[in-house]
């Protein structure tokens, strides 16, 4: 399973904190970025930054594991 | 209290952060500090409230680190971090920084690198509450 958080801006968008993906062999973070952006495509106009884990990655092209953690998220406002 | 970096709902002393952070060496000579507070106005607006939301673990776990890149790079004897999450009302705390050196230039430039740093590198996010609806912040450079 694949779970994928959204926090702040972006799970006001995708009106969900948290969904969940069957992980399948060889998935990709583009394939779930591409899930994601399917079912909801106003989403990730405003995610700035993609954490596999809590760490920060810039390859969509990366490969996932069975129970990895994504966070698509917005600019930062914190402070 | 004595964890040096925290996330935590409620208010915090400034002046017991100080006291930790000077008990931690005496070899400070400089203490830099920046205290970040609700404003009640914001974009010609009013703002009734403040809601913080953030990526938990990952926040902590970023402050962590800023923390200790900011011990190295700037060679600081110490420092200390807290940010609140939950709801604000203007007037009220939000962050405490706090950067001990053993001089005064290093102790400034170090406080002002980690409150940059907190804004570009650590998951929060900030939202207004206003009379007219909410709207997330938008960054400040």
């Amino acid at each position: 399973m694949i779970r994928v958080l959204f926090f702040g801006p972006v799970a006001d968008r995708v009106q969900a904190r948290e969904m969940q993906f069957e992980y399948t062999p060889g998935m990709t973070l583009h394939d779930v970025t591409a899930k994601v952006g399917m079912q909801h495509p106003g989403a990730l106009s405003i995610v700035s930054f993609i954490a596999v884990n809590q760490n920060q990655v810039h390859d969509k092209q990366i490969s996932l594991h069975d129970n990895d953690e994504i966070a698509f998220m917005a600019k930062f406002s914190g402070g | 209290m004595n964890e040096p970096v925290r996330i935590q709902e409620a208010d915090f002393s400034q002046d017991e952060e100080i006291r930790a952070l000077k008990a931690s060496s005496k070899r400070i000579g400089g203490i830099g500090t920046f205290l970040g507070c609700a404003r009640d106005f914001s974009e010609g607006r009013e703002v009734s409230e403040i809601s913080f939301d953030a990526y938990g673990p990952m926040a902590l776990s970023e402050l962590k680190k800023l923390r200790s890149d900011a011990i190295e790079k700037f060679g600081l004897l110490d420092a200390r971090i807290v940010h609140r999450l939950g709801t604000v009302k203007g007037g009220d705390n939000i962050v405490f920084i706090a950067a001990g050196a053993e001089h005064r230039d290093t102790a400034l430039e170090g406080c002002r690198w980690m409150i940059d740093a907190l804004k570009e590198r650590v998951p929060i996010w900030k939202k207004e509450i206003t009379p007219q609806g909410d709207s997330w912040v938008t960054p400040h450079p």
